[in-house]
């Protein structure tokens, strides 16, 4: 019993980072229908630059938690700038083209890619504790930094259901994602809902590395291992589909946690793919696809 | 049919580049010359795909189950080199026969995802298997010591057929339907074509010579690892196909020459590869959507003043 809580602890873990990142991901796809594989560097920078802050300000002699604190924001910053700049010079003009901004996605991935190599170094860096300490639940410990995360995670999606369900905003977000030339007939200014759309998947990313920074391995190709479970985990749920990416999250997380305690994490990752193939077998739109 | 095929062309142009690589001597020329083969052999394969419109980045799984093939045909089971070379584009049809069963039901973003996994999920099981070596990968894949010094001419005549053949293929009856599929699938169901079946000859054909292209990558390389088939293979190959021009064949080939040369080339001045790929891509997708191919084709047609060529 211990267990099995230990292992549904760890795939909620897993599964709030999933979360984050395919809430982004299906989010772009709704709205302008592209596929962003640059998307895990906005993740990455992110993380990045809140890992070299926080060891800047704490060798000098700042507090760790305020000094968190400023590096989560400059990370958040200096990320959705970034996602500005390649909204506002590239995706603008591939909506609603899948392969073009798919192809100038894999451009991105490979110029960033040498880019943050360049600036950071391949070396892996370390992020000090922020908040010490374990938990006990039920019988399982964790750590309260892991305990942060997941709560995080957990208020951030729900901000954004609220916001998608309840806000003017949200509300046209989700008309253009459903038809958006019904939605522009509405009234809709569909480039500005596609720049609001991009923007919030950007922060999105840029909020899941900086709550991943401290207890994770920080490296330029970080992104890349959360961008593949992002990917499957909106496959499985629905490209364009809010609830599917939170259920394919979660699916992914926790097959990836069983089967790498009970199997290996090898087999847990082919099991993961195998799952896919299941699911488009039978669904070949997703879980809760319809577009 | 027969005197829109541009013959004359391709036998000259063949026989002129396997006349050139024949005055190669130069171990790193002969080097660089076996890379531009192979990778325009794969730009070749994964254009073949998009031509019922779909992105198959499953193209570097293919690649790779090709090269493992065979490398395991030539340093495990001592096969004739012939034999595991063309065993390699075998096995590499036949998965793709399989997985395209599965996932060809699927579509655009769905199909491209799925490739993608599949070349990681492919990955994994290399990096795993200590047959195969594990993460360091296998050794000592030599071609025949009577091969050595024609090894560019002779990877270089194996990619020369394989392409013109794909060029037949696109040109044929066949090529039509593939088109027809990517304009409008419905219409093409509606005359009595079994669409997932043409999609999976596609695909297989495809496949085929992408595990070709491994098959030469691994002779010419000697060495594989699981790192050599990532997801960035595809991405490369892409690249080709995006700066070269996709309306035709011939783009890829301009693509694969121009990159590979130029970044052997940036690499000598200890320039990052992928800086230099990622912008020539970024670059070539926003001011020349068409590629070099069509830069050159509307330049041509404006000097001759056709005016603006109709879309295709």
């Amino acid at each position: 019993m211990q267990i099995a809580i230990q292992l549904i602890l760890t795939s909620l873990q897993i599964g709030a980072v999933y979360i984050l990142f395919s809430l982004g991901l299906t989010i772009i796809f709704g709205v302008m229908r592209i596929v962003n594989f640059a998307h895990g560097h906005l993740f990455a920078v992110s993380a990045l630059v809140v890992a070299t802050v926080v060891s800047w300000l704490a060798a000098r002699g700042f507090p760790v938690l305020p000094a968190y604190l400023l590096a989560v924001v400059a990370g958040v910053a200096v990320s959705m700038a970034l996602g500005y700049v390649m909204y506002v010079f590239g995706f603008k003009y591939f909506q609603r083209d899948m392969v073009g901004s798919f192809i100038l996605s894999i451009g991105l991935v490979l110029l960033l890619d040498g880019i943050l190599l360049e600036i950071f170094g391949g070396a892996v860096r370390p992020v000090p504790e922020i908040l010490p300490g374990n938990a006990e639940i039920l019988g399982a410990s964790v750590t309260i930094q892991r305990l942060f995360l997941c709560a995080m995670a957990i208020l951030i999606t729900a901000i954004l259901y609220w916001a998608l369900t309840k806000t003017k905003l949200g509300k046209a977000l989700r008309a253009v994602s459903l038809d958006h030339e019904a939605a522009m007939l509405q009234g809709v200014p569909y480039n500005r809902m596609a720049l609001a759309g991009f923007m919030i998947a950007a922060a999105l990313a840029a909020l899941a590395g900086a709550l991943i920074a401290p207890i994770s391995i920080v490296t330029p190709v970080i992104g890349a291992d959360y961008l593949i479970k992002g990917f499957i985990a909106v496959i499985v749920g629905g490209l364009g589909s809010i609830p599917g990416a939170i259920l394919g999250a979660l699916f992914v997380a926790a097959i990836e946690t069983f089967g790498g305690f009970y199997l290996d994490p090898t087999s847990a990752t082919i099991a993961i793919f195998v799952l896919v193939i299941v699911v488009l077998l039978v669904r070949p739109k997703g879980l809760l696809g319809h577009g | 049919m027969g005197e829109n095929l541009k013959l004359p062309y391709w036998f000259f142009g063949i026989a002129l580049v396997l006349g050139a690589t024949l005055l190669v001597s130069d171990p790193y020329v002969a080097s660089v010359v076996n890379i531009v083969s192979i990778a325009a052999l794969i730009a070749v394969s994964l254009r073949f795909v998009m031509l019922i419109g779909e992105l198959n980045f499953a193209t570097a799984a293919f690649v790779g189950i090709g090269a493992y093939t065979a490398g395991s045909a030539i340093t495990i089971l001592e096969w004739p080199f012939l034999v595991a070379l063309v065993l390699g584009g075998i096995v590499a049809a036949l998965v793709s026969i399989v997985f395209g069963y599965i996932t060809l039901r699927t579509k655009g973003p769905y199909f491209l995802l799925i490739g993608f996994a599949f070349t990681e999920a492919v990955r994994i099981v290399y990096s795993k298997s200590m047959v195969l070596g594990g993460n360091s990968g296998m050794v000592g894949i030599f071609p025949p010591i009577a091969f050595d010094p024609w090894m560019p001419t002779f990877v270089m005549a194996v990619v020369a057929l394989m392409i013109f053949g794909l060029y037949l293929l696109e040109r044929s009856d066949f090529g039509k339907i593939l088109t027809a599929i990517r304009d409008n699938e419905d219409v093409a169901r509606t005359v009595g074509l079994n669409i997932l079946f043409v999609k999976i000859a596609c695909f297989a054909i495809a496949s085929f010579a992408a595990g070709m292209a491994g098959s030469l990558h691994a002779v010419t390389n000697n060495v594989i690892s699981p790192g050599d088939f990532s997801f960035l293979l595809a991405a490369f190959a892409l690249a080709y196909v995006k700066v070269g021009g996709e309306d035709n064949i011939v783009g890829p080939l301009v693509g694969a020459v121009l990159l590979v040369v130029l970044g052997s080339y940036a690499l000598g001045l200890g320039g990052h590869e992928h800086i230099f790929y990622g912008a020539a891509v970024i670059l070539a997708v926003l001011l020349m959507p068409e590629g070099i191919t069509g830069l050159l084709r509307r330049g041509r047609d404006r000097l001759m003043g056709k005016g603006k060529r109709h879309a295709a």
